[in-house]
């Protein structure tokens, strides 16, 4: 035990406990909180700096407006339903388009508008929001994600994890669905995490559940050296982040659509740990460069640009090796 | 360092932090220390406590018109102490009387009072046992004359009982056995029934029984007052009967002898009379307080109002005492469940939801309440998932759940009360709000997450729960924090030094577990 803790002292990694303490409480400040726990609030911030976002088809305030719905799903390609105040990934339906009496969901089965409404509502009644406070329904554009992740995936969409400090994006995984998380990208759900080589954008070793693994479960494909498309866009869409919140610690998820490029799902202000075994390394000296770094007067692309060369610092380019 | 001083504002903050813990820390000390090495305050319980806290709480109504209570107080005597009187009066006008042989009466007057009032009586107590000598006047010989109150037939009836009795004994000893024995194991004897007093029991045979003792020439009364057996906040008035037989001094008492007694008052008064008042609602109440402690809070009293004094419970109503003595161990449950979250990482349902069960467990001692608590949670979890299919509201169908619990609570009351088990009484109290929120996190957790991570929380959650119930129970925990209150600053001191820990929990180390494996080759 002793043993292992001097071990992930050595390997510098970071605990719930300081990163409640040295980067969310220090970096960033309750009201800008608000702007990423809210999902409306995010996508409007984000339009209007240039970040691309899934259209929204609707909104869904209260009870009152349900009648909204069945129009709001009839979209031939489907769509997405979610809480706006929604904390990883909970009350999330992914609806692939309409069939015979209902609609298809994710998994393949249908739901009946009454289902739908029933989600609806236990959306709004504050089920899924993090106080447990009334909440708003979106009704939102199903991304088509890109094929690069096929190979890996199991249903659902993988999605692209960038940890932003200070504005410089220093860390990022790709999550991929299994059968076990049931189409969605969480890794608490059973989702597979992929390190992502910071640089260059390709895929390094994998973990699920806490355990590293280098293979998919279910499709037994190798995780590593798969590049994601659109890799400097997604690293600059990150950093922007950081300009139209203000939050100096933040993870931008990223979703690859396959007509329309990345497209930016949501900012979580509270990014988890388990990056650090995705990746197969501590992130406290990176974490560390990024703080003292100066980044007076850096644009994002800059911004960019100082992270790569932070991140080459500390971890060699594997594909030379 | 002055540059990461400047980046992490969570490092400057530090040193306040431990600064802040620091004096607190350092005025709970110097507060401590001065009671433990200026005072002598014991810094464990007593084994045998022998000093009381009594205390008369008189709660009533009045409606201008006026107003006279009367109650017997305690008294010193040989075998007895009384100290640290204190009246609360109010507007009333107190006067203190002695009432004969019978005891000191405290009483209180006023003309023309209106509203609720509150008069309150009192005293620290050394109780008495069964080997305290009784009182001087008790060794006087008594005069055998049959009681006045009887009339010509029962006056007959009484002196052929009692020569009958005095012809089946040898001496004055079994002639005493053999009179109480009559009166109050022989229940059924009509003669007995015959000549009782008009009097509430147990009053009616204990006055017969001193009546009959004094006939026959042995001295005997009936004493009244409380026994010191465990605190209480409404504690009953008891009646013995005293009597003095061939030099011996004695005491009988209906029941099991108590440990520790405290004579009021002798004779068949009441305690407590009111006249012009509504609504009476007397109070009686008794906790013991460790001895050696009460001679140092005796001492204390004296130079009155000495500053560490201001640090202490004691002048607060006894009442009030106990709620606090259970408040007060809350703080040490809370030091506990911060460390069990921040250095081991125990996952629990909702952030002090484990502290309020353990305090539930109070109610229902901790094996009880680990099942209870699990059976309720089960049946309500599938209850919840029941109602799933229904489709129903958030609110409505945390209402409906609600309402199952308080079905399951009375059914299974109901059926240990049928298996005379105590068990069932005790949970009327479990709180059932606690109940319903973790049965909803529980279940929303189960959906969301899986089986495993909402049973391995509420498991989570008991452990916790049972380890708060534990340390907010244990009685030298107890102790301390109730007479050395000024401890609760260290406890607040620690939560600010916790509250910057910044190092792994203990889970992490084992989530981590394979980073340490890739660092190891440097």
């Amino acid at each position: 035990m002793i043993k292992t803790w001097l071990g992930l002292r050595r390997a510098g990694v970071l605990g719930i406990n300081e990163r409640n303490l040295r980067l969310i409480n220090d970096y960033n400040p309750r009201r800008l909180m608000r702007l990423v726990d809210d999902k409306t609030e995010t996508k409007r911030l984000a339009n209007a700096a240039g970040i691309q976002t899934p259209e929204l088809y609707g909104l869904i305030r209260s009870p009152a407006e349900m009648r909204k719905l069945e129009s709001l799903l009839n979209h031939p390609d489907g769509c997405v339903i979610k809480p706006a105040n929604g904390s990883q990934g909970n009350g999330i339906q992914v609806i692939l388009g309409p069939m015979r009496g209902g609609w298809r969901r994710s998994n393949g089965q249908r739901a009946l508008l009454e289902d739908l409404k029933f989600h609806v509502n236990n959306i709004l009644s504050g089920m899924y929001s993090l106080s447990g406070q009334p909440d708003i329904a979106m009704i939102e554009y199903r991304v088509k994600f890109d094929d690069v992740f096929d190979p890996i995936s199991f249903g659902g969409v993988p999605d692209i994890r960038i940890i932003v400090l200070r504005g410089i994006p220093f860390v990022a995984m790709v999550r991929l669905p299994t059968a076990e998380s049931d189409g969605k990208a969480n890794l608490h759900k059973g989702g597979v995490g992929v390190g992502l080589d910071l640089v260059t954008g390709r895929t390094l070793y994998g973990m699920q559940k806490g355990k590293t693994t280098d293979i998919h479960p279910d499709t037994a494909n190798p995780l590593s050296n798969i590049s994601v498309p659109h890799w400097d866009d997604m690293l600059l869409m990150a950093a922007k982040a950081y300009d139209v919140t203000g939050l100096g610690y933040l993870g931008a998820d990223i979703v690859l659509d396959k007509g329309k490029g990345p497209m930016m799902l949501e900012l979580n202000a509270r990014p988890g740990l388990a990056i650090q075994v995705a990746n197969r390394m501590g992130v406290r000296p990176l974490v560390e460069a990024c703080m003292i770094a100066d980044i007076e007067g850096l644009d994002a692309e800059q911004r960019v640009a100082l992270g790569k060369k932070l991140y080459r610092e500390h971890v060699p380019d594997t594909a030379l090796v | 360092m002055l540059t990461t001083n400047a980046t992490y504002p969570s490092v400057t903050s530090t040193f306040h932090t431990r600064l802040l813990a620091f004096v607190l820390t350092a005025i709970a000390m110097t507060i401590f220390g001065i009671k433990v090495f200026q005072y002598n305050y014991p810094l464990t319980p007593g084994t045998q406590t022998t000093t009381w806290d009594f205390e008369v709480y008189l709660d009533f109504d009045t409606a201008n018109q006026p107003v006279r209570i009367e109650t017997f107080v305690p008294s010193n005597s040989d075998a007895r102490r009384v100290s640290q009187e204190q009246y609360y009066n109010g507007a009333f006008g107190l006067r203190l009387e002695t009432d004969g042989d019978n005891g000191r009466k405290a009483i209180w007057t006023y003309r023309y009072p209106n509203d609720r009032k509150v008069l309150r009586y009192r005293a620290r107590l050394e109780g008495e046992t069964q080997r305290s000598p009784l009182p001087a006047e008790m060794h006087r010989p008594a005069d055998r004359e049959p009681p006045e109150s009887l009339n010509d037939l029962e006056r007959q009836a009484f002196l052929v009982w009692s020569s009958d009795m005095r012809r089946r004994s040898a001496d004055d000893d079994s002639l005493a056995e053999l009179i109480l024995q009559e009166i109050f194991v022989q229940k059924d004897a009509d003669e007995i029934e015959a000549l009782l007093p008009v009097l509430p029991p147990p009053l009616d045979r204990l006055t017969l029984a001193a009546e009959a003792l004094q006939s026959q020439g042995i001295r005997a009364r009936v004493a009244n007052g409380v026994y010191l057996d465990e605190a209480r906040r409404r504690t009953e008035v008891q009646h013995w009967l005293e009597y003095h037989v061939e030099g011996r001094d004695k005491r009988y008492f209906i029941g099991a002898d108590p440990k520790e007694f405290f004579t009021i008052w002798y004779g068949t008064e009441e305690m407590i009379r009111a006249d012009g008042v509504f609504d009476f609602e007397p109070q009686v109440s008794i906790q013991p307080i460790d001895s050696s402690a009460s001679d140092v809070v005796r001492k204390a009293a004296r130079a009155d109002r000495t500053p560490v004094e201001l640090f202490s419970f004691d002048r607060l109503p006894v009442t009030t005492q106990l709620v606090y003595q259970v408040l007060i161990t809350i703080p040490a449950g809370i030091v506990l469940l911060v460390f069990m979250r921040q250095f081991i990482g125990i996952e629990t349902l909702g952030t002090f939801m484990p502290i309020l069960i353990g305090i539930a467990f109070r109610e229902t001692a901790l094996l009880n309440g680990l099942i209870l608590f699990t059976l309720l949670v089960a049946l309500g979890l599938a209850m919840r998932f029941y109602l799933e299919k229904l489709r129903l509201l958030l609110v409505p169908r945390l209402g409906v759940v609600l309402i199952f619990i308080v079905i399951c609570m009375a059914v299974i009351a109901q059926m240990f009360n049928s298996a005379n088990m105590r068990m069932g009484l005790s949970i009327s109290l479990f709180p059932m709000v606690i109940l319903t929120m973790t049965i909803e996190r529980m279940s929303i957790m189960w959906e969301e997450y899986s089986p495993e991570d909402a049973i391995k929380a509420g498991a989570g959650s008991m452990l916790v729960a049972s380890i708060s119930y534990l340390v907010m129970t244990n009685k030298h925990i107890e102790y301390l924090l109730f007479n050395f209150p000024e401890l609760l600053l260290v406890l607040m001191a620690a939560c600010l030094l916790m509250g910057k820990y910044t190092g792994l929990r203990l889970s992490e180390i084992r989530r981590f577990r394979e980073l340490a494996k890739e660092a190891e080759p440097k």
